[in-house]
C-alpha cells in the first residue's frame, strides 16, 4: 500500500471532444503543500475536478493511499476526506452562513465549529447573515470553513486568492500553513509570492501537459516560477 | 456526378415510397406522406435549432383551418385552398415567432403547447359559429374538380402529396447544406460564438421557426383536403406528443428520420389498435425505450450502418478500378 | 354586473381549483429547481392518485382513506420511475427529460386504460355539508381542499427551512455540484424530492377526484393548466408556483362567470402577456445551469 495521500498517474481528461489534460502525473504526500501553476486554460482546474470526481478521466489512475478514486462519485470522494473548493466563490446565497456550515457538518458528521471559527473569527459575527450578502473574501472563508469540517486529509483549492484584497491573501496564507499541520493541500494559484511562500512542491502545467516539477526549496521562488505563467 | 450524388439519397428514399404505394393501401400511403411532412418541421426545430415544441398541432390547425375557411366560405379550388393554408402558416408563425424564439428552450416547449390549447378552444368554442365546433367543417362537397390533377380524389391526391413531399425534402436538404443550416446548428451549440461571427442568433432562430412551422401548416392544409373535414380535434393537446414521438422514433436531426418514423408510427398505430387496442401504452413506453437506448431513433441508428456499408462497397470497388488503371498504363 | 352570491361561490371554486393546481405543480417545480428536469409524468401520478381514490373508496367506503392510498401508490410509482428512468437521465439535457417524461405519461395513461377502462368513474364527495356564508351555500369539501393545500404549502416551507435535508435541497437548487462537493449524496436528495413530488401530485388527484369524474385522459386534460401555472410562477420557485396556481384558479373560475369560453383561454392570454414582459415567469431564475 502506498502512503501517498494522492497519486495521479498518466491522467487524461476531456470535455466532450476537446482534450484538456495529457498524461499528467503528480504525487502528494501527507501534510505536504503542493502548488499548481500555469496559464489560464492550462488545465489546472480540470486536474482538480478530475481528482474530485466531477469529471471522469478518459485515461489514467487516481489513487489515495492505495484506494482507486476513478469512477467514484464526487460525494463519495468528498466523504473519503478529499474536499474540493472550487474557484467560483459560490456559497449558497439563499442560506445563512450558519446554514452553510450546517450543511458542511451534515455532510461530514463533524459538528465542532470551533476550529473553523478560530481560523475565521469574522464568520462568527456573520453567522445569521445570508451568504449572498458576503464579500468575496468572506465567501472564500466560508467555502474553506465549510470544507475543513470533518478534518479532511486532502484539500483541493482552486485559485483561492483570485480577486481578493492583500490583507485577506495574507490571512489565507496563514490559514493554509496552519492547515498543513493536519492535512495535505493542493492549491492552484496564480499569485506566485503567496504560493511559493507555503508550498513544498510546485507543478507547472502548460496546455494540458506537465512542464515542470520543483521540489528544491531553493527553486520554489516566484522568479523561477514566473516563466510558467 | 456530384449533382447526382446530392440527389441520390432523395431519389432512393422516394423510390421506396413509390414501392410502398404499390404494396400498401392508399389511405395508409396518404397518411404517412402527410404525417412525415408534419413531422419534418418539428424534427428541424429539435435537431437543428435545439427547440423542442409540444405545440406543433397549433400550426397544423392553422394550416388546416386556413384551407378550410377558404374552401367553405370563399372558393372551391383546393390548390388555392392549400396556398391560403400555407400563407396563414407564414402569417401566424411570423406573428408569434418574435415572441417565442426569445424564450429558453424549456419555456419554448410549454408556450407552444399553450398556443395549441388556445387555438383548440378558439376553434371549438369561441369561433363555433364559423367553425361549427366539434362537428367541424365539412369540405368534401365544397371542392371543385380541378383539371390535370384532381386532388379531391384520394389516388390523385397521393400523386400531389408525393410530389410536394419530394419538394419539401429537397428544400430541407438544401437548407442543411446551406450557410443558414450551419448557422442553425451553431446557434444550437453555442449562441455566443455565433454572435461573434456576426450572425444574429435571434434572426436565425426566427427564420428557422417560420420555415419549420410553415411546413407544418402545409401538412395541415394537405390534411384538410385529404380528409375533407377539419375539426378542433386536430390541435387537441392530447395529440401534442405525436410529432415529438415520431421525431425521436425516426431519429432527431436526420433528414429521413421523419419518413421512417412516420411509417413506423402510423403502421404501428394501425396494427396495435387492431390487435391490442391500447396503442398509447406501446407508443409511450417505446418513446422511453428509444430515449434510454441512446435517443438515436430508428433511422438515426440505421444511417451510420448504411453509410459504412456503402463505403465498404465503394472500397471493394476501388482496388479493381485502380488495378485497371495500372494495367492500362 | 355579476351577482355577488355567484361571485362568492366563484371565488371559492377558484380557490379549490387553485389548490389542486398548486399540489399538482409544486412537485414539477421542485424537480426542475433541484434536478433541472421537467417531469411531465407528475400528471400521471395525479391520475394514479385519482384512480386509487376511486377504487379504494369504492372498496372501503371512505374517500379519505382512498386519497391516502392514492398518495401512497402515487409516491411508490414515482419511486419506481425515478429508480428505473430518471436516475439514468439526470445528467442529460433538459429537453431529454421532457420527452422521456412525456413518454412515461402517455404510456402510463395506456396502463390506466388497461386496468380501469375508458369509462369515466364518479367518486363521492366525502363531506356533503354546505356552509352558509353571506347567504351563499358553500360546499365544505371545497374549503377543506383549500385548507389542505395551505397546510401542504406550510409543510413544504417548514421542511425546506427548518430541516437539514430541506436546507440541502435549497442549497442544491442554487448549485447542486457544490452540495455534492461537500460530500452529500445528492442522488438520495433527488430520489426524495421526486417521491415527495409524486406523492403531492397523487394528493392533488385524490382531492380533485370527488369534484370531477375520474377518466383516463384527466392528466392530459390538466396538462396545459399545469404548464401554465409553472410558467407564470417561474420554474423552480415554490412561492411563484403557489401564487400563480391561485391566480390561474381564480381566472378560470371568475372568467367562466363572465363568458364561459373565456375560462379556458384567459389564463393562456395572461401567460403570454407575462412571458412578454418577463420571459422567465414571475419568480423564475434567469440562469439555467448544466
Amino acid at each position: 500500500m502506498s502512503n501517498q495521500i494522492l497519486e495521479v498517474k498518466g491522467l487524461n481528461a476531456a470535455y466532450g471532444e476537446s482534450k484538456v489534460l495529457f498524461d499528467v502525473s503528480i504525487a502528494v504526500r501527507d501534510k505536504q503543500v503542493v502548488g499548481c501553476v500555469g496559464r489560464n486554460g492550462a488545465g489546472k482546474s480540470t486536474l482538480l475536478k478530475s481528482i474530485a470526481g466531477f469529471l471522469r478521466p478518459t485515461a489514467g489512475n487516481v489513487t489515495s493511499e492505495g484506494v482507486d478514486l476513478v469512477g467514484r462519485t464526487a460525494y463519495a470522494i468528498a466523504g473519503m476526506g478529499i474536499k474540493y473548493v472550487p474557484q467560483d466563490k459560490k456559497v449558497f446565497s439563499d442560506l445563512t452562513v450558519r446554514e452553510n456550515l450546517e450543511l458542511g457538518s451534515y455532510a461530514s458528521g463533524d459538528y465542532n465549529w470551533d476550529p473553523v471559527l478560530a481560523f475565521f473569527p469574522k464568520l462568527k459575527v456573520l453567522l445569521d447573515r445570508k451568504a449572498g450578502y458576503l464579500s468575496g473574501g468572506e465567501r472564500q472563508m466560508l467555502m474553506i470553513g465549510r470544507a475543513i469540517l470533518g478534518k479532511p486529509k486532502l484539500l483541493l483549492v482552486d485559485e483561492p486568492t483570485e480577486g481578493l484584497a492583500p490583507s485577506i491573501v495574507t490571512h489565507l496564507k496563514d490559514v493554509f500553513r496552519e492547515l498543513s499541520k493536519s492535512a495535505a493541500l493542493v492549491i492552484v494559484e496564480q499569485n506566485l509570492p503567496m504560493i511559493c511562500g507555503i508550498a513544498n512542491k510546485i507543478y507547472a502545467l502548460n496546455e494540458g501537459r506537465l512542464v515542470a516539477e520543483l521540489t528544491d526549496p531553493e527553486q520554489i521562488r516566484p522568479e523561477v516560477c514566473e516563466p510558467y505563467l | 456526378m456530384s449533382v447526382l450524388r446530392w440527389w441520390s439519397g432523395l431519389l432512393v428514399a422516394f423510390g421506396l415510397l413509390v414501392l410502398l404505394r404499390i404494396f400498401l393501401p392508399l389511405p395508409f400511403n396518404n397518411e404517412i406522406i402527410i404525417f412525415s411532412i408534419y413531422v419534418i418541421g418539428c424534427n428541424y426545430l429539435l435537431g437543428r435549432v435545439g427547440f423542442i415544441s409540444f405545440g406543433q398541432p397549433a400550426y397544423l390547425a392553422v394550416g388546416a383551418y386556413g384551407t378550410a375557411f377558404y374552401l367553405y366560405y370563399f372558393g372551391g379550388n383546393p390548390y388555392v385552398g392549400i396556398l391560403v393554408g400555407i400563407v396563414s402558416g407564414i402569417v401566424v408563425s411570423a406573428l408569434v415567432g418574435p415572441l417565442f424564439v426569445r424564450l429558453r428552450s424549456d419555456y419554448f416547449a410549454l408556450v407552444n403547447l399553450a398556443l395549441a390549447v388556445i387555438i383548440f378552444f378558439l376553434m371549438q368554442k369561441v369561433l363555433a359559429s364559423v367553425t361549427f365546433g366539434d362537428n367541424g367543417l365539412e369540405l368534401l362537397t365544397k371542392m371543385d374538380v380541378t383539371p390535370i390533377l384532381d386532388i379531391s380524389r384520394p389516388d390523385q391526391f397521393w400523386v400531389f402529396a408525393f410530389v410536394s413531399a419530394f419538394g419539401v425534402w429537397a428544400l430541407y436538404k438544401y437548407l442543411d447544406d446551406s450557410v443558414f443550416g450551419a448557422c442553425c446548428l451553431a446557434a444550437k451549440a453555442n449562441e455566443d460564438k455565433l454572435r461573434f461571427l456576426g450572425y444574429s442568433n435571434y434572426g436565425i432562430r426566427l427564420m428557422a421557426f417560420v420555415v419549420a412551422n410553415t411546413t407544418t401548416a402545409f401538412a395541415g392544409a394537405l390534411y384538410a383536403v385529404h380528409q375533407g373535414l377539419v375539426s378542433p380535434e386536430m390541435s387537441s393537446p392530447a395529440r401534442a406528443a405525436d410529432p415529438v414521438v415520431v421525431t425521436i422514433l425516426g431519429g432527431v436531426g436526420t433528414l429521413y428520420g421523419p419518413l421512417v418514423g412516420s411509417i413506423a408510427f402510423v403502421g404501428m398505430k394501425d396494427l396495435i389498435s387492431k390487435v391490442f387496442g391500447h396503442w398509447e401504452l406501446i407508443v409511450g413506453f417505446l418513446l422511453v425505450f428509444v430515449m434510454l437506448a441512446g435517443e438515436r431513433g430508428i433511422w438515426g441508428s440505421l444511417e451510420p450502418l448504411l453509410r459504412r456499408w456503402i463505403l465498404r462497397q465503394r472500397e471493394t470497388d476501388k482496388p479493381v478500378v485502380a488495378d485497371a488503371g495500372v494495367k492500362a498504363r | 354586473m355579476i351577482d355577488p352570491q355567484l361571485l362568492l361561490s366563484g371565488v371559492i371554486f377558484g380557490l379549490s381549483m387553485g389548490s389542486v393546481f398548486f399540489l399538482m405543480t409544486v412537485g414539477l417545480s421542485l424537480c426542475f429547481g433541484l434536478m433541472r428536469i421537467i417531469s411531465l409524468d407528475q400528471l400521471l401520478y395525479y391520475s394514479v392518485g385519482a384512480y386509487l381514490t376511486y377504487s379504494v373508496s369504492l372498496a372501503v367506503g371512505n374517500v379519505w382513506i382512498g386519497a391516502l392510498a392514492g398518495v401512497a401508490v402515487a409516491g411508490a410509482t414515482a419511486l419506481f420511475v425515478e429508480r428505473f428512468v430518471f436516475l439514468r437521465i439526470y445528467a442529460r439535457d433538459i429537453t431529454f427529460s421532457m420527452i422521456t417524461s412525456f413518454g412515461i405519461l402517455i404510456g402510463g395513461i395506456g396502463v390506466i386504460k388497461v386496468i380501469w377502462g375508458l369509462v369515466p368513474r364518479p367518486v363521492p364527495v366525502p363531506i356533503e355539508a354546505q356552509w352558509n356564508i353571506l347567504g351563499t351555500d358553500v360546499p365544505v369539501y371545497r374549503l377543506a381542499v383549500v385548507v389542505l393545500a395551505l397546510l401542504v404549502y406550510a409543510g413544504i416551507w417548514l421542511f425546506l427551512n427548518k430541516t437539514i435535508i430541506g436546507k440541502a435541497i435549497r442549497a442544491g437548487i442554487e448549485d447542486v455540484e457544490h452540495v455534492e462537493g461537500l460530500g452529500i449524496n445528492v442522488y438520495r436528495l433527488f430520489t426524495l424530492t421526486f417521491v415527495i413530488a409524486g406523492a403531492l401530485s397523487g394528493l392533488a388527484g385524490g382531492l380533485h377526484a370527488p369534484l370531477i369524474m375520474v377518466f383516463p385522459d384527466m392528466g392530459l386534460e390538466v396538462l396545459a393548466f399545469a404548464f401554465m401555472v409553472v410558467i407564470i410562477g417561474g420554474l423552480g420557485s415554490i412561492k411563484g408556483t403557489f401564487i400563480s396556481a391561485f391566480l390561474v384558479g381564480q381566472v378560470v373560475s371568475i372568467g367562466s362567470l363572465i363568458y364561459a369560453p373565456l375560462a379556458q383561454m384567459a389564463p393562456f392570454a395572461i401567460m403570454l402577456l407575462i412571458l412578454l414582459i418577463k420571459p422567465t415567469g414571475l419568480y423564475g431564475s434567469a440562469m439555467l445551469k448544466r
